[in-house]
């Protein structure tokens, strides 16, 4: 298969919602949903076979970004890292996102790429992944019976799948308001590449004291996955060097990597603890 | 659909063709509409070869956009770029900097930084070297297309 080309497909451009919804319902498994298309269509030019395209860029009000300080971040299927990018309430209020919006990629993809895209690409190296795992948040998808809203801790169900049945598609991903301190970091060979290790945490700060903590990590599992025990031994304490020693040791204990193109196994886990420790360190700055 | 009717406006003209939905903007620009000055480099999305602007400022690639899903975009490929004989600011400063070694490379390229100086017109080196990720040069090093960006920026500012 050459780069130069796709294989043929029948396109389907909605005007509208319901109108996706309706060629989602008659059509299924047989189509893939296309925002930017900066993924779709390289699988596709790799061989990636699909009867049907579900093309949303004609369905106008999917492209938003809608921050209330009180209701929290509301972005839109359509809304590309270049707008998630360029946007100061995200730096300051969700700064896991923002950092995984701006570093994705290059910026012509960041122009057609979106959040909701990377979210339900359901990558384990997905950026927006863990920022979004860390962040917490809900995915809503539109079916012909209406909406639903599914929480990010249940979207990512196993290597590559997500709770989106083949009758709906993404509208939009939610997160609250007040979410606490974040921060996202990743290790690549050249910013544009795949994440060979990401990790993002969301902290619910006490003055020095941890009241909770959501530490993801991607990469070494077959989705973006929760630190559990890790987040258990910060709950309650003051972030020192010595309760870190602690992280670190919990989150390499925990992880599962594989040996794959951008990484072995054994360097992931090597370093996935202070990853995580310097993705805490950063929130906290 | 298999095919589709669209109008697309490249370099300030409306062409209107019915185009097989399965074809990129980068292959009718250079195959349907004979505008071959926007190249081929890797068609998934990490040299930038492809690079062209929509309403004459936000970069994106023609190899991985589909043609059908663009009617009605307003699209400016390199060879837009002068205007009556006379070349592009950023043109002129990649040809005096001699930013140019290949060529290959260039028309992304030129793209990119008319895209970058449309958003900041004095950008550092490290903001243009940032924003230049996207668009790969095998030949040049960098080095001088980070001056030539420089040069075109200092040189629209004075125009204005």
């Amino acid at each position: 298969m050459s780069s130069r080309i796709l294989p043929e497909f029948d396109l389907l451009v909605p005007q509208s919602i319901p109108e996706a919804v309706e060629m989602l319902t008659k059509y299924q498994d047989k189509a893939a949903v296309m925002a930017g298309g900066t993924d779709l269509l390289v699988l596709m030019k790799s061989g990636l076979k699909v009867p049907y395209i579900v093309s949303l860029s004609e369905v106008p009000g999917l492209d938003y970004v809608i921050y209330d300080p009180n209701d929290g971040l509301r972005i839109g299927a359509m809304a590309t890292l270049a707008q998630v990018a360029d946007n100061a309430d995200i730096k300051k209020n969700y700064a896991a996102l923002w950092e995984s919006a701006a570093v994705n990629g290059t910026p012509q993809t960041r122009n057609r790429a979106t959040v909701v895209g990377n979210i339900l690409r359901a990558s384990p190296a997905g950026d927006c992944c863990a920022a979004a795992l860390a962040l917490g948040g809900k995915v809503v998808l539109q079916g012909a019976a209406g909406k639903r809203e599914v929480d990010i801790d249940h979207f990512w169900v196993a290597y590559r799948t997500t709770a989106r049945q083949a009758f709906e598609f993404a509208v939009e991903y939610r997160i609250p308001a007040n979410v606490g301190k974040s921060a996202f970091k990743r290790m690549t060979r050249a910013d544009q590449d795949l994440s060979k290790l990401n990790a993002a945490v969301c902290l619910n700060m006490s003055g020095n004291v941890c009241q909770g903590a959501r530490l993801a990590i991607g990469c070494v599992a077959p989705t973006t996955v929760r630190m559990k025990k890790a987040e258990e031994i910060l709950k309650g304490k003051e972030i020192t060097d010595s309760v870190l020693k602690e992280v670190e040791e919990a989150v390499k204990g925990e992880v599962t990597p594989i040996d794959d193109v951008r990484s072995s196994a054994w360097y992931r886990k090597e370093v996935s603890g202070i990853l995580m420790k310097r993705t805490i360190q950063k929130a906290c700055a | 659909m298999k095919t589709r009717s669209i109008t697309i406006y490249v370099n300030g003209e409306a062409y209107s063709l019915n185009v097989a939905v399965n074809r990129t903007l980068l292959q009718v620009l250079r195959e349907d509409l004979g505008m071959p000055d926007t190249k081929y480099g890797c068609g998934t999305g990490e040299c930038g070869a492809c690079t062209v602007l929509i309403d004459g400022k936000k970069s994106i690639l023609a190899c991985l956009s589909l043609a059908a899903t663009m009617d009605g975009a307003k699209i400016t490929t390199v060879a837009g770029l002068e205007q009556e004989g006379k070349l592009h600011p950023v043109q002129e400063a990649f040809v005096n900097e001699g930013a140019i070694q290949c060529g290959y490379c260039t028309p992304g390229m030129v793209m990119k930084s008319v895209s970058i100086l449309a958003k900041n017109p004095h950008p550092t080196e490290e903001e243009i070297r940032r924003e230049l990720e996207g668009n790969i040069c095998r030949c040049t090093g960098y080095v001088k297309i980070v001056q030539a960006i420089q040069k075109a920026g200092d040189a629209m500012a004075s125009t204005c």
